[in-house]
């Protein structure tokens, strides 16, 4: 089992979180208009360890102004912006998966606040500031704009 | 007397569900029935029913969910399969006949309710992943199932990396060391992880009936 520790929890992935996490099973696109490409989920894959993706995540969250919450589980990180926006806080939820050795998996969620600031933030800065850490497998960039992107 | 034609409906209308006359769409006739039968409220099953009537509508009015409408409403393209549209599709129908009626809609939404039981969510999941229907899952249905999901979302695993993973995952799941995974099995697995059930719910199916609005009023029905 591959295991991510960071503090006294750990998040393990067999092959069905793989299944379930990754996958084209979601039906929650029945409910939504827009192409899973336009949806507000990041998930990208990269060659870093987990520790090295919670320390990123956590300078890109201070270089942009986001204050970081890392009271909840241990391989997930949260983030507020302190700029109050037009609908409070803009909150960012960090997820991060250990799927192989040499393979972690992140995915980025909004959590609270006003989707255009969070598809603006996604655009403008989160992924021009992740771009050198994620993972390419030989894919053409997604018309999301980032390469190796998922989804 | 309008009470006896009332009970005379009643009758026919139950008449006509037993001789499962599935090939006629039919409108929304008893939302309190469905709604009795699965964890939905009235409201939520008529929210459901716009949804349900946006779906079928789409390839070719008819009142029911073909496979291409199916995908289209999965994927918003009706070019893209996927093996898990396709088991999906198979769970929903229920009557086996290829297409999908508001009932096997609903029953089966009804599952990815947050309200619903986990034990219908473990037995869904289960029979989902069990692609060759045998009553438990192997390792190749596994493999198939991992290689698909990786490159729908566009990522490159090596084999060994693949069957490394499935070899662990084998090694936790499977406890009576059979080369499978049966029913107890995944419950003991599931239990242990809950987060492999986390699409097993939609929260969607909770505000429904704000994305949904209906205009049926009915103003004998109370809602609890």
């Amino acid at each position: 089992m591959i295991l991510f520790r960071n503090g006294n929890k750990t998040k393990t992935l067999n092959a069905f979180h793989i299944i379930s996490l990754l996958e084209g099973f979601n039906l929650s696109s029945l409910f939504e208009e827009k192409k899973r490409e336009e949806k507000e989920e990041i998930r990208f894959a990269t060659t870093k360890s987990p520790e090295t993706m919670v320390a990123k995540l956590e300078s890109v969250a201070t270089e942009m102004k986001f204050m970081v919450d890392k009271t909840g589980d241990e391989s997930s990180l949260r983030m507020k912006r302190n700029k109050i926006g037009r609908k409070g806080r803009l909150g960012i939820m960090a997820e991060i998966w250990a799927v192989a050795p040499s393979l972690v998996v992140v995915e980025v969620k909004k959590s609270s606040g006003d989707t255009l600031e969070y598809n603006r933030f996604c655009s403008k800065q989160l992924r021009p500031a992740l771009k050198d850490i994620v993972w390419t497998s030989g894919y053409e960039s997604t018309p999301a704009g980032v390469v190796g992107c998922i989804n | 007397m309008s009470q006896c034609l009332e009970g005379v409906r009643h009758l026919f209308a139950s008449l006509l569900r037993c001789c499962d006359l599935d090939k006629q769409p039919r409108g929304l006739e008893d939302p309190e029935i469905l709604a009795r039968e699965t964890v939905f409220s009235v409201s939520e099953i008529e929210a459901l029913y716009e949804l349900f009537k946006k779906i079928s509508s789409a390839v070719i009015d008819d009142g029911l969910i073909n496979k291409e409408e199916f995908q289209l409403a999965l994927f918003k393209t009706n070019k893209k399969e996927s093996l898990f549209a396709d088991r999906v599709f198979d769970l929903f129908d229920t009557k086996h006949n290829g297409i999908l009626g508001f009932e096997e809609f609903a029953r089966a939404l009804s599952v990815f309710h947050p309200n619903a039981p986990i034990d219908d969510k473990i037995e869904f999941s289960f029979q989902l992943y069990d692609l060759k229907q045998q009553g438990f899952i192997e390792r190749q249905e596994v493999k198939q199932m991992v290689v698909a999901t990786l490159a729908e979302s566009g990522m490159n695993l090596s084999d060994d990396v693949i069957e490394s993973i499935i070899d662990k995952t084998f090694e936790e799941a499977d406890t009576k060391h059979d080369g499978k995974i049966d029913k107890e099995e995944w419950r003991s697995l599931v239990l242990r992880h809950p987060s492999l059930l986390k699409n097993m719910t939609l929260q969607y199916l909770k505000d429904i009936t704000t994305t949904f609005p209906s205009f049926v009023f009915h103003s004998r029905v109370e809602d609890t």
